[in-house]
């Protein structure tokens, strides 16, 4: 019974570093009750975000997204596989999401994060259902061969709001993805056709025209925090830690629904919580569309 | 193949005596005690140290100094082909107690009893030279966790091609079958703390190989002392020192 004025006497004297550590609900209740949170945030405001394109030389397309500490870097790679029976012009895609143990302290090696799976499987349902890469555009010769684009999303920085980060890095690194160009030899198999050499062969490529995806409807999400009546955007990993309920809202450039996820937690979202994240989620969405345009025509510059 | 031109340069146009250019970062990872990101030419290796703390497994527990352990791994995507297992191969389990035993040689772990430091490295991009520049991200990173060390530890590879020392071997150099000298030393103290060799090499071309080698060791040296030196400028000025 006599915890709480004991830390508030306690608040008063203590630095504000132990306080933080001892009570870390009320901290950051404090906060809100200032409609601020402790990194100086408005409540809804999303952390500053960044895109670099082709940080992988080794891929064929990648890129390096910053959501404040959290960093996500994808690469994708390009192999030609036989198409199913069930789909002769599709080609594939595989998505792995990998939190290696450098990204938190939490993450130690031998075991895989209980995260890890969990964003794999949002993120391929999300690009999925948004249908945003056509996968008749991964098709090559039809019933033969196909590419099988290998999405490799590697949490270098594990701090909050994880699945949004990944989305975009998906994202991005599909919008910076060229397709290696690819010919038909003698033996009816697919080699690649290096720049130099294009000229000189007897073989025409497959697909000349075909270097770049053609992204329709692109999903953005965002991922918000409810705790009492407050709905805190984009989450650190020490807020995501304190408050337990999480939404996350995915939108595609056009303002429609492609998701929402709400797993758990004990504060019940009501219509009113759900339509405020949408939102928010609709104008991050138009944020993160503008840095994702300016990122690729930084790459065309270059 | 001609890995050395008859005008003395090599395949990427360095010369024979010449290391690839060579950029750090320190504060990579935000959530770690300590990180770093280190390239050497196209290599690029991110390290993070969590430590020191408490030992997860009691059993292992070391009551007279502390427990080092290391993991290295590589991303899916490093190479030139994807990589179908990361993890738990025989080459990644080698390179990790390589590491390990490598640090062990430089950190003060009798100040530090019954505690644990997890050194994590993470290969993004692999071009030659990968053991070197992790353990050069390694040691950045541990100065950076504020680890106690005798000295920092710097590595850098040299190999033997066309009748010609070379240092610091680029992936299609290292893939030649030639010998291949990886060396880790304690530059102030002068101590070697790592020596591997692949393949034949006779005695008198080592010694030539590996005088290369340390010198690579030691520009690594001078260049990672910059870095640490920049970084604390700034974490003094940030806290207004």
């Amino acid at each position: 019974m006599g915890l709480p004025n004991v830390s508030e006497d306690l608040s008063s004297e203590m630095e504000v570093d132990a306080f933080r550590r001892l009570f870390p609900l009320r901290y950051f209740e404090r906060h809100l009750a200032e409609s601020i949170r402790p990194d100086g945030r408005p409540l809804g405001k999303a952390r500053e975000t960044s895109i670099f394109l082709g940080a992988v030389a080794s891929a064929n397309g990648s890129a390096l997204v910053k959501i404040g500490s959290t960093t996500i870097l994808t690469a994708i790679k390009m192999e030609v596989m036989t198409p199913s029976l069930e789909s002769p012009d599709e080609g594939c895609l595989a998505i792995d999401f990998h939190m290696p143990p450098i990204c938190s302290p939490i993450v130690r090696p031998g075991r895989p994060a209980e995260a890890s799976p969990v964003v794999s499987k949002q993120l391929s349902d999300t690009i999925s259902s948004s249908k945003m890469i056509d996968l008749k555009e991964l098709s090559l010769v039809s019933g033969k061969a196909a590419w099988m684009a290998y999405l490799d999303i590697y949490c270098l920085d594990a701090d909050g709001a994880l699945f949004d980060a990944a989305l975009l890095s998906a994202v991005a690194s599909l919008s910076h993805l060229q397709i290696p160009v690819v010919a038909m030899n003698d033996d009816g198999k697919i080699v690649l056709v290096s720049e130099e050499d294009g000229q000189k062969r007897e073989q025409e490529p497959v697909n000349k025209e075909k270097r770049k995806l053609t992204l329709r409807s692109i999903p953005f999400s965002l991922t918000c925090i409810l705790h009492k009546n407050y709905i805190l955007a984009d989450p650190t990993a020490e807020e995501e830690s304190i408050m337990e309920t999480h939404v996350t809202v995915v939108l595609d450039t056009s303002g429609q629904l492609i998701s929402l996820y709400k797993p758990g937690g004990p504060v019940l979202a009501y219509t009113s919580a759900i339509q405020d994240c949408a939102a928010l989620t609709r104008q991050r969405v138009k944020e993160l569309k503008s840095f994702l345009d300016k990122a690729n025509s930084a790459m065309e510059v270059e | 193949m001609e890995y050395v031109s008859p005008e003395g340069l090599r395949l990427d146009g360095r010369r024979p005596m010449e290391m690839r250019q060579i950029r750090a970062e320190i504060g990579a990872v935000s959530k770690a005690d300590g990180s770093a990101i280190f390239e050497m030419g196209n290599t690029k290796v991110i390290a993070a140290v969590y430590g020191p703390r408490e030992v997860q497994n009691r059993s292992q527990q070391i009551s007279s100094h502390a427990l080092v352990r290391c993991e290295y791994c590589m991303a899916n995507f490093s190479t030139g082909d994807r990589m179908r297992k990361s993890k738990g191969d025989r080459r990644s389990t080698e390179i990790s107690l390589v590491i390990r035993q490598t640090m062990e040689a430089c950190i003060l772990t009798h100040l530090l009893p019954r505690s644990q430091i997890d050194i994590y490295v993470q290969v993004l991009q692999a071009d030659g030279g990968t053991r070197s520049a992790c353990i050069n991200a390694a040691t950045l990173a541990l100065a950076d966790a504020g680890i106690p060390m005798r000295d920092l530890v710097t590595s850098c590879s040299a190999g033997y091609l066309n009748s010609t020392p070379l240092l610091d071997l680029n992936y299609v150099e290292d893939s030649a079958g030639g010998p291949d000298v990886t060396l880790g030393i304690l530059p102030k103290l002068d101590k070697v703390t790592l020596l591997q060799m692949d393949s034949k090499l006779p005695i008198d071309i080592l010694e030539n190989v590996m005088q290369l080698a340390i010198e690579g060791c030691k520009a690594i040296a001078n260049y990672i002392r910059e870095i640490l030196l920049a970084n604390t400028k700034q974490l003094e000025y940030r806290r207004g020192v």
